[in-house]
């Protein structure tokens, strides 16, 4: 934050960490700003790169808020098991798919998560997996608020792939300023504004799209090296592929 | 067995007596107007032309004539909105949505596309013209645009079969497309791949995909017997071709590996006489496609073109002398060794491809303003996304279905910049050479995705 010379920048510049302030910001003064200027959700996944050998290792993350009924520990308990009693669909689903690296199934706070990185395009990787495992996909979707209008999924297929995305948490740019980029393409707009996208002074265009899409992915995720796909990994490991 | 006078006669059959072709790209003006002419389409009334079904009865027609609606087209002449809540997102959202699945980047966006595709929402049908002849275009265009209330002629584009068969890249094209289960054969070619279910082209029907159905309009009238289509005009740069291939032919010249790839005096096997650098050519030229430009497959035939080898009849199980990365090969693996093992035989595609602009004259090499010619492509099939869209994003850039060519793209077709691509030359040892720096030789100039309904369907629109 830069420093301010007069008392009054000082003090200004000091509000955002005062008690009081804080509550009048979070229950009054956003809410009136996404009054004033509404702010559509972004759409979630990976950003395809326009370099195709660059969509590897794309990352999904779905967030799945269980149904009412099973927001409890027995729906949670049931959720778990829909997964363990799939486990071995699951490995040969992995295994025919070909694309996918990880599946991870997380239960947090009556939400089921699935967490996975897949390689290649979004839909074509969900369409194979309901074309090889659609039922553990069923079972899961069903205790899911809103899941019931898209299952049995291999009768549904493209409204699923449609809910899925859906359900994709929004992947915030590493840089900032694509974020503003995707606020504005999804507006329509062309140009960049340059109102308020000082990005050290926590814009007002960033918290009300953090208000808009609550649960978000802070960046595409990091590696340690650049993408492969799965059956580059493997064959390079010597597992065939 | 499907009732063939319910489909539009482009989808199972490929005209291949009527070499010219005009696409008529048109935008509803009254939609009154335009759906009585879709209405008097379906039996030649009133002097619109009459749809071509699947089903020509005794007579052939001197003409065909088809068509294909836009989601905007759906639109206009206002299919109501639980109908329109029924198409796939890829169909409602356009081609132009989609332009980074297709590899249409940087000066291929739609950005740079010209008229009538500079403005995708203003194109609602595209209706497609098949003739003998020129004279025949001009009057089933003059009879389909008798009426100015309906239809609002955007711009024409056309093209004209040349002779043989061979297109813009000097191949012979047009071999082969995919045979379907209850459909009579008309090709009759030996195909090792097995019978296509029908649901891979037509809305209603069992897919390839065991268990799944795509989505089908309602009502069923509307949605039923019907398909998709991209239609594309694909540029292709046949003075650039040519002439990476000469660069090609001289790297492999000097290549220490050049001689396994051919043998000192097997120049002329390869038909271009005895000249090594012609010969090179042919062979670089054959390994990015994947057939000799005759149409001899690299699979059955490696070393040289061959007339009495089967253009058809061939597979990539096991070992085969045909390139991972070959163009034929990456849009149809057949039943090769795939990553994604469901997905052999289910992203197939029917094409009726045809060319536009003048043949290119290699008597006159390398001139610097080369009218514009390419391709004017349909690719047909019952899910953009799961057959157009999936075949292009993974299979032709990107090279998702082999780990040996994953991270490149399609050395014809696909989005190629000299600084990155690459392409591995197969040689009989086992090695490859891996030839670089080659460009875009395909540039997308147009396109748009069309909903091609039955006859039912038109009757249907027309009766709204």
């Amino acid at each position: 934050m830069p420093n301010g010379g007069s008392w009054l920048d000082q003090y200004v510049n000091e509000l955002p960490k005062k008690p009081w302030f804080k509550r009048a910001g979070a229950w009054i003064l956003v809410p009136f700003w996404a009054w004033r200027t509404p702010v559509k959700p972004l759409p979630g996944g990976a950003r395809p790169s326009i370099q195709p050998g660059e969509n590897l290792q794309s990352m999904m993350n779905l967030i799945m808020p269980l149904k009412k009924e099973n927001k409890s520990p027995i729906g949670r308990a049931k959720a778990a098991l829909a997964i363990a009693e799939n486990k071995d669909q699951i490995f040969a689903g992995l295994d025919n798919v070909g694309t996918v690296h990880f599946a991870r199934f997380v239960i947090v706070n009556d939400n089921i998560c699935m967490f996975s990185v897949y390689d290649g395009d979004f839909s074509n990787y969900i369409r194979d997996f309901i074309a090889t495992i659609g039922s553990v996909f069923n079972a899961v979707v069903e205790l899911v608020e809103g899941g019931d209008d898209v299952i049995p999924c291999e009768e549904n297929v493209e409204a699923f792939i449609q809910w899925i995305h859906e359900h994709d948490l929004y992947q915030v740019p590493d840089t900032a300023t694509d974020f503003l980029r995707d606020q504005e393409a999804l507006n329509g707009d062309r140009a960049v504004s340059p109102v308020n996208d000082d990005l050290t002074l926590l814009p007002r265009k960033m918290v009300l799209q953090l208000r808009a899409n609550a649960n978000v992915s802070l960046g595409s995720g990091y590696r340690a090296y650049p993408g492969f796909s799965v059956a580059q990994v493997r064959k390079q490991l010597g597992l065939g592929w | 067995m499907i009732n063939l006078a319910d489909l539009q006669g482009n989808i199972l059959r490929g005209y291949t007596n009527k070499p010219h072709v005009r696409y008529l790209i048109l935008e509803v003006v009254e939609r009154s107007a335009a759906r009585r002419w879709l209405a008097d389409s379906v039996s030649g009334r009133n002097g619109v032309p009459r749809i071509t079904s699947g089903d020509w009865g005794a007579n052939r027609p001197d003409t065909c004539f088809n068509i294909g609606l836009t989601y905007e087209g759906l639109r206009a002449l206002g299919t109501p909105s639980a109908s329109l809540k029924m198409f796939p997102n890829e169909f409602v959202e356009g081609m132009t949505a989609r332009a980074s699945k297709l590899g249409d980047v940087g000066p291929n966006a739609p950005e740079n596309w010209p008229k009538p595709f500079n403005e995708p929402k203003r194109i609602h049908l595209i209706a497609t013209i098949y003739a003998e002849n020129v004279e025949q275009l001009n009057e089933v265009q003059k009879r389909a645009l008798t009426d100015a209330k309906a239809f609002k002629l955007l711009d024409t584009r056309e093209g004209y079969n040349f002779p043989g068969d061979f297109v813009h890249f000097g191949y012979r094209d047009n071999i082969t497309q995919p045979r379907f289960e209850g459909v009579p054969d008309s090709q009759r070619h030996p195909d090792r791949q097995p019978k296509a279910p029908l649901g891979t082209v037509l809305l209603g029907h069992p897919t390839n995909l065991e268990g799944l159905m795509w989505r089908v309009p309602h009502p069923i009238a509307l949605g039923h017997n019907g398909t998709f289509n991209a239609f594309r005009v694909l540029q292709q740069d046949v003075a650039g071709f040519e002439q990476y291939l000469d660069q090609a032919a001289f790297y492999l010249f000097v290549h220490p590996k050049g001689g396994e790839l051919l043998p000192h005096g097997d120049e002329e096997k390869i038909g271009k006489g005895p000249s090594r650098h012609a010969a090179l050519r042919e062979i670089v030229a054959a390994n990015l496609c994947g057939r000799w430009r005759d149409g001899t497959p690299l699979a059955l035939s490696g070393d040289a073109p061959d007339p009495d080898a089967s253009r058809t009849d061939f597979d990539y199980i096991g070992e085969s002398r045909c390139p991972h990365g070959a163009h034929i090969r990456r849009c149809n693996p057949r039943g090769g060794q795939i990553v994604q093992r469901i997905a052999n035989n289910s992203r197939r595609l029917v094409r009726r491809g045809v060319p536009y602009g003048p043949p290119y004259d290699p008597a006159k090499p390398f001139e610097r303003d080369e009218p514009e010619r390419g391709l004017l492509g349909n690719f047909i099939g019952a899910s953009l996304g799961a057959q157009f869209e999936a075949m292009s994003c993974d299979w032709l850039n990107l090279g998702l279905q082999d780990p040996r060519i994953t991270g490149s793209n399609d050395p014809i077709s696909g989005a190629n910049d000299p600084g990155t691509s690459w392409f591995d030359l197969p040689l009989k040892s086992g090695g490859t050479i891996r030839l670089p720096g080659f460009p875009e030789f395909v540039s997308t100039r147009g396109g748009a995705y069309t909903f091609l309904p039955s006859l039912k369907a038109i009757e249907y629109l027309g009766s709204l």
